[in-house]
């Protein structure tokens, strides 16, 4: 009934500085609940992206060659044989193979214990669209000695494009061996994933590691649709152990943290292994979990806050309207309206203050994206990346608003029901 | 003519606490359609009592009161609701509209209750009772806006305006000087002989009794007589000194 709406809000312009205040606490809710979930949709799809290129594929097939039981190298043999396989899985877009190391980069300067990915630069079609290179030129990784490097680790190496930088790792047979490498393309940072690793030639990486050219690392695995990555996950384990492979026990963590269970069975020779790009980011995925919980604790204690604020505004209201609705009562308003009409003036604060939070916040997340300002190293390590970037999605801000209009509209039934169970004989009862 | 409001050895007793105040003590009245009655007596004799009883808002300790027909006792919360709204129309000593409604809303309000009018049929009620009240020029006005015997005026349209067949009114010049107090009369009583409205208003002012068609003397919880407003109004004045 549309008279019940029109005297609701005009109770709630009625009494302005109540509203204002109320309402402008649940704005700020609001506002905060979509960055939050804008912050880590944003974070995450971030960490997706960048991870997904930069040191995982949708799927993975890597494993690890053991000479000696102790003696694990995460490298995979007759690496060509597994790809004919893996390729004509259905689903499967591209795959691409990556050499797998970590190496001491040794500059003039300076030096960083970094892991190194060896790439075919021919076949990396999507790293291409995640990097932004700054200075010097993808294709030149073509060279047998070609390094790619961040931002950061080019300052901290203080090396440019040009430069020549020494690597050094122990090979798998237990010595050390050194390459030297020239800088051909830095690129822009992706977040905490780009610290840690750096790009080199995949036949130098052989070099490096005295690999032989039928092995490699891993094999990338991209889907057609990467939701798919966990269902497909069984099927690809189930063909490798059909073409007679022994795949290792399912293990949902990154290959760099297997070597010391690996090191500790007793078989020797080939085992590969299927990993998932959430089973190989894990070990980052909990800064979004630490993230949700804690904005999850803060908003559930806002909301107590804002309840019990709007059912105690309700409470005054009702309070200072008892004679207003003893009259309507007694001239004919049955229960059911009265507990409508304070209903619909919690639902109507709340989905005034909503949606404007909502709109604030859309434009805040668009100021801020376009500030495009980099975050101190601390906030980095949460957000994945090192600008703020926030993924304010439509079913973000929806669910914002449905859900703390419903919040309100819910606190509002306990003083309703009171007010309607009010007897209409106060109507001439009660003074004020 | 068959009564429209029935009451027969009503008792009605107030518990405050452990106290029992027994404020009717054996009423027996009938009003019938198309009466303007007013209920005579001093503060504290049941005025207020008997009137929540007829208006539906109340119900009898024992005894029954029956209001067009119907037994106020046997009906549940809800369908003395839809008597109230149908039947009875209310005039409260101070006003008592809602504030953030106009005029033309605060009179219209009840039809929206019943729903049973289309917009425009609603528009030409309204539009027809503030003409009738006076007050067709302040329509969009709220009711802050308005003086006291204005505001009264506007309840009086607002309980006319689903045409009931009883109209309650307690004390409705209380709050009113007594020039506009007794506009406030004429007009009920005006309104009583067009459209044949029974009307039944409490009072202590002989001024406004004396416009009644009869008077209902009550004291004490009981009924004293039933008199010429003459005769009350003397019977007043002789009992204020
Ligand atoms: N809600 C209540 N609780 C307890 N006692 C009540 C209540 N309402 C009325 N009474 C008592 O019942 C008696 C009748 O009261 P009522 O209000 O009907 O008188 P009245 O004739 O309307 O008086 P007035 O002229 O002052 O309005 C009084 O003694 C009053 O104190
Ligand atoms: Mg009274």
């Amino acid at each position: 009934m549309g008279q019940l709406f029109l005297i609701a809000f005009r109770n709630l312009v009625q009494h302005r500085r109540r509203t204002l205040l109320l309402g402008g606490a649940i704005t700020g809710v609001t506002l905060l609940l979509v960055l939050v979930l804008g912050l880590t949709h944003g974070v995450s799809e971030t960490m997706m992206r960048s991870a997904t290129t930069v040191s995982t594929g949708h799927l993975n097939v890597g494993g690890f060659y053991k000479v000696t039981s102790g003696m694990a190298a995460p490298v995979v043999t007759d690496y060509e044989r597994v790809r004919e396989i893996v390729k004509h899985q259905p689903g499967v877009a591209f795959v691409v193979d990556r050499g797998r190391g970590w190496a001491r980069v040794v500059s003039d300067t300076g030096s960083m214990q970094l892991g190194i990915n060896g790439i075919d630069i021919r076949q990396e079609k999507g790293l291409r669209e995640v990097l932004s290179i700054t200075s010097g030129n993808l294709d030149d990784m073509a060279k047998k000695n070609g390094l790619l490097i961040f931002e950061q680790q080019a300052e901290k190496l203080g090396v440019k494009v040009g430069d020549s930088v020494t690597l050094s790792a122990p090979t798998p047979r237990g010595v050390n061996n050194t390459m030297d490498a020239v800088i051909v393309a830095i690129a822009r940072d992706v977040g905490l994933l780009s610290n840690f690793s750096v790009f080199l030639n995949n036949d130098g990486l052989r070099g490096l590691y005295q690999l032989n050219p039928h092995t490699t690392g891993a094999l990338q695995v991209y889907l057609n649709d990467i939701k798919q990555a966990s269902q497909m996950k069984p099927k690809l384990r189930q063909a490798l152990e059909q073409a007679g492979y022994t795949v290792m026990a399912d293990d949902p963590r990154p290959f760099f943290m297997k070597f010391d269970t690996v090191n500790r069975e007793a078989w020797t020779g080939q085992r590969l292994d299927v990993t998932t790009w959430e089973d190989e980011t894990s070990f980052f995925s909990w800064t979004v979990l630490i993230v949700n919980l804690l904005s999850g604790l803060l908003i559930a204690v806002l909301i107590g806050i804002i309840s019990v604020g709007v059912m105690n505004a309700l409470w005054i209201a009702i309070r200072e309207r008892t004679r207003e609705v003893g009259t309507l009562r007694a001239i004919g308003m049955q229960k059911g309206r009265v507990l409508m009409m304070f209903l619909i003036e919690g639902f109507l604060l709340g989905l005034m203050s909503t949606v404007l939070g909502a709109v604030l916040s859309v434009v805040v997340a668009a100021v801020v994206n376009a500030l495009n300002q980099p975050v101190p190293s601390a906030v980095q390590l949460f957000v994945m990346s090192n600008t703020i970037r926030f993924l304010v999605t439509p079913g973000a801000v929806t669910f914002a608003v449905l859900f703390l209009t419903g919040c309100t509209t819910f606190v509002s039934l306990f003083p309703s029901f009171i007010a309607a169970r009010m007897k209409p004989i106060t109507a001439m009862h009660h003074i004020g | 003519m068959a009564a429209i409001v029935s009451i027969s050895d009503v008792y009605k007793d107030y518990h405050l606490d452990k106290v029992v105040v027994p404020a009717l003590r054996g009423i027996t009245l009938d009003v019938h359609h198309g009466e303007f009655i007013s209920i005579a007596g001093p503060s504290g004799s049941g005025k207020t009592t008997l009137l929540n009883l007829i208006g539906c808002v109340d119900t009898a300790t024992r005894g029954v009161v029956s209001v067009a027909g119907q037994d106020t006792g046997k009906l549940p919360e809800s369908k003395l609701t839809d008597l109230r709204l149908n039947t009875i129309g209310f005039i409260f000593q101070s006003f008592n509209l809602v504030a953030v409604l106009d005029v033309f809303q605060n009179v219209e309000f009840p039809l929206l209750l019943q729903g049973k009018l289309s917009a425009a049929e609603r528009r030409k009620r309204v539009m027809g009772l503030l003409e009738q009240v006076g007050l067709a020029n302040h329509a969009r006005h709220r009711p802050s806006e308005l003086s006291g015997g204005q505001r009264q005026r506007v309840a009086v349209a607002r309980a006319l305006v689903t045409q009931p067949q009883i109209v309650l009114a307690d004390e409705p010049t209380a709050n009113l000087d007594s020039t506009t107090g007794q506009n406030i009369i004429d007009l009920m009583r005006e309104l009583n002989q067009k459209q044949g409205t029974t009307f039944i208003f409490s009072t202590h002012d002989p001024k406004v009794m004396k416009h009644a068609q009869a008077v209902v003397m009550i004291a004490d919880g009981r009924i004293t007589g039933r008199t010429t407003p003459e005769a009350a109004a003397l019977h007043a004045a002789g009992g204020a000194h």
